[in-house]
């Protein structure tokens, strides 16, 4: 188990050689989705996208092991070449299925390049939502010791 | 019907029963130990505990009285498996992207 075991959302940070408008493009047109979306073995032949808040997406990524696997959700936030947000949720019985997320990526160009911070967590109820706040990190680093600390007891 | 994911992630979700979570990954403790440092009633702690109990988060002992509790993690080892899987997907995606970016800039320097 490692340290990110106790944390229930997912961080991450990317720089692209590229103007914001580009990656903002990228995210925003069924035609560009369609060339980037899925892990290595996945293709994406179908992203029907209606991109204005409220408006929903529904997108397929395919492989040949894992056969078809639709996922969607609606835009909640557009702020063009800076910011976007939306849900997400698998539409099959997958391990993740059942379960709302929310994805919130900022766009921040520099020089040409383009620092993309992707950010995605569970998106339960307004408790959740309300809950966001600081401490959260510090809580959880004294918990993953802990597991990592029982991991290593079970283990012996 | 909420998946195990769900509830677990639900039982997450609230900052008292994090710092419920944070207080047992130091070692198990009473219901009266754990309520000590909260400004919220014995039954408001105990409706926490069940939550967490229900989640699979905690475990308590059998004894009527001294009913420790217990961190579990095993339903916290759920919940980095699901994050982990869509780290991998996002990861793939991008990777993708970056060279999905050369071919459309090459693209525009032919132009």
């Amino acid at each position: 188990m490692s340290a990110t075991l106790t944390d229930d959302e997912l961080l991450i940070t990317r720089i692209f050689d590229a103007p914001a408008s580009m990656l903002f493009g990228l995210w925003s047109k069924p035609e560009h989705i369609k060339r980037w979306m899925g892990p290595s073995n996945f293709t994406c032949p179908d992203a029907e996208i209606d991109f204005r808040v409220g408006g929903s997406y529904r997108v397929m990524i395919k492989s040949f092991e894992h056969g078809e696997n639709w996922f969607g959700g609606v835009y909640r936030e557009i702020v063009p070449n800076k910011r976007l947000a939306f849900t997400f949720a698998w539409d099959n019985d997958g391990p993740s299925a059942g379960v709302e997320t929310i994805v919130t990526i900022t766009f921040e160009e520099k020089g040409g390049k383009t620092v993309q911070t992707f950010h995605q967590r569970p998106f339960l109820n307004v408790e959740r939502r309300d809950s966001h706040v600081g401490g959260w990190t510090q809580t959880f680093e004294k918990l993953a010791a802990y597991a990592a600390k029982m991991t290593k007891e079970h283990s012996v | 019907m909420l998946d195990r994911l769900s509830v677990t992630l639900s039982a997450l979700a609230d900052p008292t029963r994090r710092a419920i979570l944070a207080r047992l990954a130091k070692g198990e403790a009473t219901v009266n130990e754990i309520a000590a440092p909260f400004d919220i009633s014995l039954p408001a702690v105990s409706r926490h505990l069940k939550v967490l109990e229900t989640a699979g988060l905690i475990s308590r002992g059998r004894e009527a009285q001294w009913r420790p509790c217990r961190l579990e993690t095993q339903a916290l080892k759920g919940v980095d498996d699901w994050l982990s899987r869509y780290r991998r997907f996002w990861t793939g995606s991008f990777d993708k992207m970056e060279a999905y970016i050369d071919e459309l800039k090459r693209k525009e320097r032919r132009k």
